[in-house]
């Protein structure tokens, strides 16, 4: 990579950026040229082949989805292994699954934005695309897991031929709302966060076609003074916006376990559990993109060892509080006195979905206390594999709440136990598919780092750069 | 855990009850484990799907037979209906009419729901002396029978398209030579009957061939306690019981409640004794002596395991206890030996001084398998009890061929030396159902012409020259007589779908050679039945079903001389099965009977009351002998019986008799139709003519195969951890209460402790107190367990099957299921049922939480669903806590024939898949009963609207009505102290209540009983 800026020493810039002593945000020495170069230069270059492997791959399984998703039409939901005590599955496990990834992107675009913690910058972009993508592989599922998918407008709040409204008490259509409306204002916080960097795109497209469709995209953006300051403001509304919502979805997801009577869902911990749950996933599963991203695009310089140790502190945490509120669960239910509710659990730990449960448990729990090791936090090939097995134990969280308090609660004459078919693992596997189809068309197509924000990290970009030295370098690129 | 340990831990020290729900909770090896993490039934390829299979069946048969279906073909005899008389049929308004179902030598009484011509439901005729208004599983899929697309449609001859007018022709050729030979040569196999008609034309039979032989023969029958009383009294009489006279009952190998004949009056005299409405109460006492468990043993308040050998040595013994209690017992009846210690002497005792306590007010009863001499001693012991002329009456045979084995076995023989040229078969399955020694089918190709003349074109109608299309009873005339004698008539309720003859007509044409008009031959018949104005009489009998007062006269039988000599010359065995020789019992199904209902999908997908299993027979081991033999359930093992053998899949049952083993009869059929085909193992293969009902010598092997069962309550084995045992434990006994009689006087209140929600919301609760709010309450002291309600349930509400693969997965559709625990421990528990429909919560969990308000209350207290709203999220479903709400994973209905969809209810919608639906407490009849008030002007009166399963619960344990309405019969049970809401804790409120289940057992047997 050429650099066109003399050399700096990482300190200094630190020092000067941020007026305290920390490792560098951006390291070797960008510029505001060369971050343009870095970044816009990855989507002009010819498409690398492995790029078209990877699409490849995502398609087959994106069509693998499809074809499950026509038979699952055609035929009905009996191809999954659904039954009468387990009437979620695989469908409803992954959904939540899903939602809990697409925390992540909103919680560092907008939460960290507005703590104003730098360090976002490097990887807001991809990790808010990723929650799209995340949240349209959510919203696939309760879609397609009701019984008659043609008839689902009825849960629209819509003028309709029966005059009837839907069902205000039921949480499955607040999560309706919820995750509707989390994605809506994710869309517009990652589009707006977008505009600046589809004119620097547009600006340097050379082919007539990225010129129209850059142009259209980008708004008529110029750069000016005053759309800066109005783009400022309205990223600072949606990131105010976007903020409760991070909290919303996932309490409100929590709602259809925890209003319900079944022992093992009917429990008040859910909402903060499943918050802190989903920004633990969230953030494994950025960090399983961003290593991949990093090694494969060179981005090392702007997605640094910093960045990274610092999203494992968030996954030590959060881990640490899902851990808690697990071990809460069992002592309320001890405490409880109640015998179903104490059942619940102990047969979670112990009964036939054991396995599950400590595969959960494990993931979740234990293997992310490593992290309090400085070593083990900056080691790149450990944290990828722990964020492969937290997306892993956070899967089997899900799993281990909805089915094991269904196949075994009130009545012990209709337990049964809940055996996944070919078509549940068809269905998850495809809407990775979906996933990484929606995420390599994003990486080929868009910047993936968001040039605008990160020049805004650089030294060069205080005002106050370069006024206590000499040089009077490092100006606009 | 070991099962020593398991035990000990449901020793009776251990308070309070404990109930667990099967073998497998209690116990546990690693086997076992390993076998429930195999996930079995998504590779078990052994399974038969009939939702697959049925996707290759062929419509097209029953479309072209059905072509002239499309309008209604009413009878054009008159026939009068039973209850509303319109001047003119008004569409959507049923009809009802009464007719008989004949079954063997009984006869139901019916009333038929009929819609525009086309019968729909059935139910008990109110008049009727054997079923008092009430039928069971077997007689209400009798109506699937009629629409049975399987059913014979044409006359074939070798196997090819024939008409009737082809074989009227080729009989009456043959009829004129029979007549002039006197008959040599000609031979009939029938079904037993108790017919006037039918047995009028037997008679002209005889007179015309005199030379002509007549076999009569039963797969299962009561042949045995003819046989007894035969032996005792020296005459052919049919017992009539009367159970609700006896403060005492003993029952030696009997399902009196469900699978022995006269089931309906038997369960209901029973409940009459058995009812308690307070503290005050008395209610009788049950005895049980029986190899196996069976609803009447889950009723018993004393039940003892014993092999079905040992029975009559138990018999002997008891009354050589009652001789020593100065109960007249000839020494000549005894056997000789001493009593074997295998039998415990403390409880023969106390049985014996209740009995004698009870003179004249006790009952002994045997069942159908055990031999004649069990009956006769049996007999012996009612006399001596003074309980004959009380408990139980006897009546002439009227009418009646009578079922004979023996008959069976000389007409093989004369088969077999080519004495018979043609052999008439009415009815029946001999090449399926005879025993195996006879080798039947073989013996079908010696006659010159053989004529089967059945429904189906079955193992026995395939193989014979003639196969002639047999009418349903639905499609007949005909007329019968029920156990006390009460004449009663068949009317038909639709004319022969197929081009099928009845057999008043086919007997008609054997005898004279020509086919007349069964209507004209019954109505001869009835001509010298009826007394006074013939056609007045015959039209109120049309109307009524039954001819009123036409018991025929009860007999006073005295002992038999000869009955000394009879028991002498038949002792009972004084030893018992071993392992080298176990005893095999032969079992009628209670999906199949002997296997006639086998192409029935409600029956097979009925889960059996005991083993709650369905689409299959297995072999019902005890769980010492399953131990000792080293096999689990679902193991294939082989099992063999003098050098015949079949593989069957063990099942353990708890409180089964060692080194029995259980099977049942009616499965394995291969030319049943579509459903039936190839389901279960056919175990006539073991069975033979000297042993029909049990005998010892079998063997059992394990061998290495696997076979998936699809079981109801117990799936895949899984509840075998040791949490999860402690943990029904513990909840049980707030699901299921029960307390013994003595606890009961002592604490009135007991079952509703614990049950009360504080109520303290913010808000003010929805009032229910204006109009009517529906209600149930279910009696557990009286619920039998027998199935009846669920299929009542499954034809009025149009509820489909799903096949084997699904009830394995767990999607059975039943909107009402009979829930089963045991308590006590693995060798003598107890047994109860609890009948669990929608208990339409007034909070109900489910409403909340629909998103679409597909499932809302109404202003009666009644959650509904909205079908047609239902996206299908089953999040209803998972915030049920009865889990009563039934899923349409797929188009369930979609590959019904044609035909088998005239017997939906049209008052019922046919839902979709990707629906949920429940228990709607009959809506469509609350909604017909509330129209008639209207129209009339008035109220609803208590009791005018029945729903289904309360209609037919041979027991009356369910009642519904308005509970608003403080007089109501379901208000006063619910004011019971014994009332109690199942989890009513979590504050549903639920509309359906239960009362407490209660026994009655013998204050002195009480610690002997726990011990086991």
């Amino acid at each position: 990579m050429k650099t066109i800026e003399p050399n700096r020493s990482p300190s200094e810039i630190a020092v000067s950026a941020h007026g305290a002593l920390e490792s560098p945000l951006i390291t070797g020495n960008q510029t505001f040229h060369s971050v343009t170069e870095k970044i816009a230069g990855i989507l002009e270059r010819k498409t690398p082949k492995g790029w078209y492997v990877g699409f490849s791959l995502a398609v087959s399984l994106l069509m693998l989805l499809v074809g499950t998703v026509g038979y699952l039409v055609w035929e009905g939901t009996g191809i999954w292994g659904v039954n009468n005590p387990v009437g979620w599955g695989w469908a409803i496990v992954n959904f939540i699954w899903w939602v809990g990834i697409g925390h992540a992107g909103t919680l560092i675009s907008a939460i960290l934005f507005l703590l104003r913690q730098q360090w976002r910058t490097s990887i807001n972009r991809f990790a808010e695309a990723m929650t799209l993508f995340a949240v349209i592989c959510a919203l696939l599922f309760p879609g397609i897991h009701v019984g008659r998918m043609w008839v689902i407008y009825y849960f629209f709040p819509i003028p309709n031929q029966m005059s009837m409204w839907p069902n205000f008490r039921s949480p499955l259509l607040w999560d309706f709302f919820a995750v509707g409306t989390y994605f809506t204002v994710s869309l517009l916080f990652w589009y707006t966060g977008l505009i600046p960097d589809l004119a620097t795109m547009r600006d340097r497209a050379k082919s007539r076609m990225k010129k129209i469709v850059f142009g259209l995209l980008s708004l008529g953006w110029r750069g000016g003074n005053r759309q800066w300051q109005h783009y400022e403001l309205s990223y600072l509304i949606l990131a105010g916006l976007s903020t409760p919502l991070v909290l919303s979805v996932h309490s409100v997801v929590s709602t259809d376990f925890a209003t319900s009577i079944i022992p093992g869902w009917h429990t008040t911990i859910f909402p903060p559990y499943f918050v802190a749950g989903a920004i633990f996933s969230g953030f494994a599963m950025v960090m399983t993109l961003a290593l991949i991203a990093r090694k494969i695009f060179g981005l090392e310089h702007f997605i640094t060892l910093n960045h990274l140790e610092k999203m494992n502190k968030i996954m030590l945490v959060t881990g640490s509080m899902v851990g808690y509120a697990y071990i809460m669960e069992f002592f309320i239910a001890w405490y409880s006195g109640n015998e179903f509710e104490s059942f619940a659990f102990i047969n979670r730990a112990f009964g036939p979905y054991a396995w599950a449960y400590w595969t959960m448990f494990i993931c979740n729990v234990l293997l992310p206390q490593l992290f309090w090791f400085k070593k083990i936090r900056t080691s790149i090939p450990i944290m990828f594999t722990m964020t492969i097995f937290i997306n892993i134990g956070m899967w089997f969280e899900r799993f281990v709440i909805t089915v094991t308090s269904l196949s075994r609660d009130f009545l012990p004459s209709s337990w049964d136990y809940y055996i996944p078919t070919i078509f549940d693992v068809f269905t998850f596997i495809g809407s990775f598919g979906l996933f990484f189809t929606l995420f390599l068309l994003f990486l080929r197509f868009l910047p993936m780092i968001s040039m605008a924000e990160v020049k805004g990290v650089l030294p060069q970009a205080d005002p106050h750069y370069g006024h206590d030295h000499a040089s009077k370098k490092g100006g606009a690129a | 855990m070991s099962t020593e340990k398991a035990l000990q831990q449901l020793s009776p020290t251990a308070d309070p009850k404990k109930y667990w729900t099967s073998l497998g909770q209690i116990e546990q090896s690693p086997e076992f484990q390993k076998m429930v993490e195999r996930e079995f039934p998504e590779g078990a390829s052994e399974m038969t799907d009939p939702m697959s299979r049925r996707r290759f069946i062929n419509l097209m048969g029953a479309s072209m037979a059905l072509a002239g279906l499309a309008s209604c073909r009413r009878p054009v005899e008159k026939i009068i209906p039973y209850v509303i008389q319109p001047e003119q049929i008004t569409p959507g308004i049923a009809q009802r009419y009464a007719t008989t179902m004949p079954f063997g030598l009984s006869a139901f009484g019916l009333t038929v729901e009929s819609h525009e011509g086309r019968p729909t439901k059935l139910e008990g005729n109110h008049l009727h002396p054997a079923s008092m208004g009430r039928a069971d599983a077997f007689i209400q899929a009798s109506i699937l029978d009629l629409y049975d697309p399987d059913r014979s449609q044409l006359v074939q001859k070798n196997g090819k398209k024939a008409t009737w007018a082809a074989f009227v022709d080729f009989w009456s050729k043959l009829y004129v030579s029979y007549l002039n030979n006197g008959g040599q040569g000609l031979a009939i196999l029938s079904e037993s009957f108790a017919s006037p008609t039918l047995y009028r034309l037997k008679q002209n039979f005889t007179q015309t061939f005199p030379k002509a032989v007549w076999a009569t023969y039963e797969p299962v029958s009561d042949e045995n306690i003819f046989a007894g009383i035969s032996a005792a009294t020296g005459q052919s009489l049919q017992p009539n019981y009367d159970y609700s006279k006896a403060n005492v009952v003993l029952a030696l190998d009997s399902d009196f409640l469900m699978m022995d004949s006269e089931n309906l009056t038997a369960a209901r005299g029973f409940a009459t004794g058995r009812r308690v409405a307070s503290e005050t109460d008395s209610m009788n006492r049950l005895y049980v002596v029986e190899p196996a468990f069976t609803i009447t043993g889950g009723m018993a308040d004393h039940r003892l395991r014993l092999q079905s050998g040992q029975v009559g040595t138990f018999l002997a013994t008891l009354a050589k206890a009652l001789q020593r209690q100065n109960v007249k017992v000839d020494n000549r009846w005894l056997p000789a030996q001493n009593e074997p210690s295998s039998i415990d002497t403390a409880w023969i005792k106390e049985l014996a001084r209740d009995l004698v306590a009870n003179q004249s007010q006790s009952l002994i009863v045997a069942g159908r398998r055990q031999p004649a001499e069990v009956h006769a001693l049996v007999f012996a012991l009612n006399q001596s009890l003074g309980n004959i002329g009380k408990t139980v009456v006897y009546r002439a045979l009227n009418d009646a061929a009578a079922p004979s084995t023996e008959s069976l076995v000389e007409l093989s023989k004369a088969l077999k030396s080519g004495e018979v040229e043609t052999l008439f078969i009415l009815g029946g399955n001999p090449a399926y159902s005879a025993p195996a020694d006879l080798a039947f089918d073989k013996l079908l190709t010696t006659a010159k012409q053989t004529i089967h003349f059945g429904k189906n074109a079955d193992e026995t109608g395939s193989l014979t020259t003639w196969q002639l299309p047999q009418s349903h009873y639905l499609e007949s005339w005909g007329d019968t007589r029920s156990a006390d004698g009460t004449a009663s008539v068949i009317q038909p309720l639709i004319e022969p779908l197929f081009d099928s003859r009845n057999t008043v007509e086919m007997l008609s044409l054997i005898t004279t050679g020509a086919l007349p008009k069964a209507y004209d031959v019954v109505r001869e018949t009835w001509n010298s039945l009826i007394p006074g104005n013939f056609e007045a009489g015959w039209r109120r009998v049309l109307h009524d079903g039954v001819l009123a007062d036409s018991a025929t006269p009860v007999i006073h039988p005295a002992i038999d001389k000869k009955l000394a000599t009879f028991l002498q010359a038949h002792p009972f065995p004084a030893t018992s099965a071993t392992a080298a020789s176990m005893e095999i019992i032969f079992t009628a199904s209670a999906s199949t009977f002997d296997g006639r209902f086998a192409n029935i999908g409600w029956l097979q997908e009925l889960p059996d009351p005991n083993t709650k299993l369905t689409w299959d027979n297995a072999a019902l081991l005890s769980h010492t002998t399953a131990q000792k033999l080293g096999v689990k359930n679902e193991d294939l093992v082989a099992v063999e019986l003098k050098g015949r053998m079949i593989s069957l899949p063990v099942w353990i049952m708890p409180g089964q008799a060692d080194w029995t083993v259980v099977v049942a009869l009616g499965y394995g059929r291969t030319k049943a139709g579509r459903i039936g085909n190839y389901i279960g193992q056919n175990t006539y293969t073991l069975r033979t003519s000297e042993s029909l009902h049990f005998t010892r010598g079998a063997k059992i092997t394990p061998t290495n195969g696997i076979y998936a069962l699809a079981c109801t309550q117990d799936f895949h084995g899984l509840d075998v951890e040791k949490l999860a045992s402690e943990g029904i434990d513990r909840r049980l006994p707030t699901l299921i209460r029960e307390a013994t009689l003595a606890e009961y006087r002592n604490h009135p209140e007991f079952a509703g402790q614990e049950s009360e929600f504080p109520n303290n919301s913010m808000w003010p609760d929805w009032k229910y107190d204006t109009g009517y709010q529906w209600g149930m309450s279910i009696d557990l002291n009286v619920c039998t367990g027998c199935n009846a309600c669920t299929i009542a349930c499954q034809s009025e509400n149009n509820i489909p099957i799903v096949g084997k693969r699904q009830v394995a997965k767990g999607r059975e559709m039943h909107w009402l299921r009979l829930d089963r625990y045991y308590s006590g421990n693995l060798d003598a528990p107890q047994m109860v049922f609890e009948p669990v429909g929608c208990q339409q919560c007034e909070m109900a969990p489910c409403e909340q939480v629909c998103p679409v308000a597909a499932t809302t209350h109404d202003a009666e207290g009644l959650n509904v669903m909205t079908y047609n709203r239902c996206v299908g999220t089953r999040y209803c479903s998972n915030n049920c806590p009865y889990k009563v709400r039934r899923f349409n994973f797929f188009n369930y209905t979609k590959d019904t024939p044609e035909i088998a969809r005239m017997a939906m209810n049209p008052d019922v919608t046919v839902r979709f898949r990707g629906v949920m639906e429940k228990c709607t407490y009959c809506l469509q009849r609350i909604n017909r009963g509330k129209q008639v008030a209207k129209k009339e002007n008035r109220e609803v009166r208590d009791g005018e609207i029945v729903v289904a399963c309360q209609q037919t619960c041979p027991t009356d344990a369910i009642v519904f009505g308005n509970i608003n309405d403080p007089d109501s019969q379901v208000s006063k049970m619910k004011k019971q102290n014994r009332d109690y809401g199942l989890l009513a804790e979590l504050n549903t409120r639920p509309r359906t209540s239960y009362l407490a289940k209660l026994r009655n057992p013998n204050p002195e047997l009480e610690l002997s009983n726990h011990r086991g």
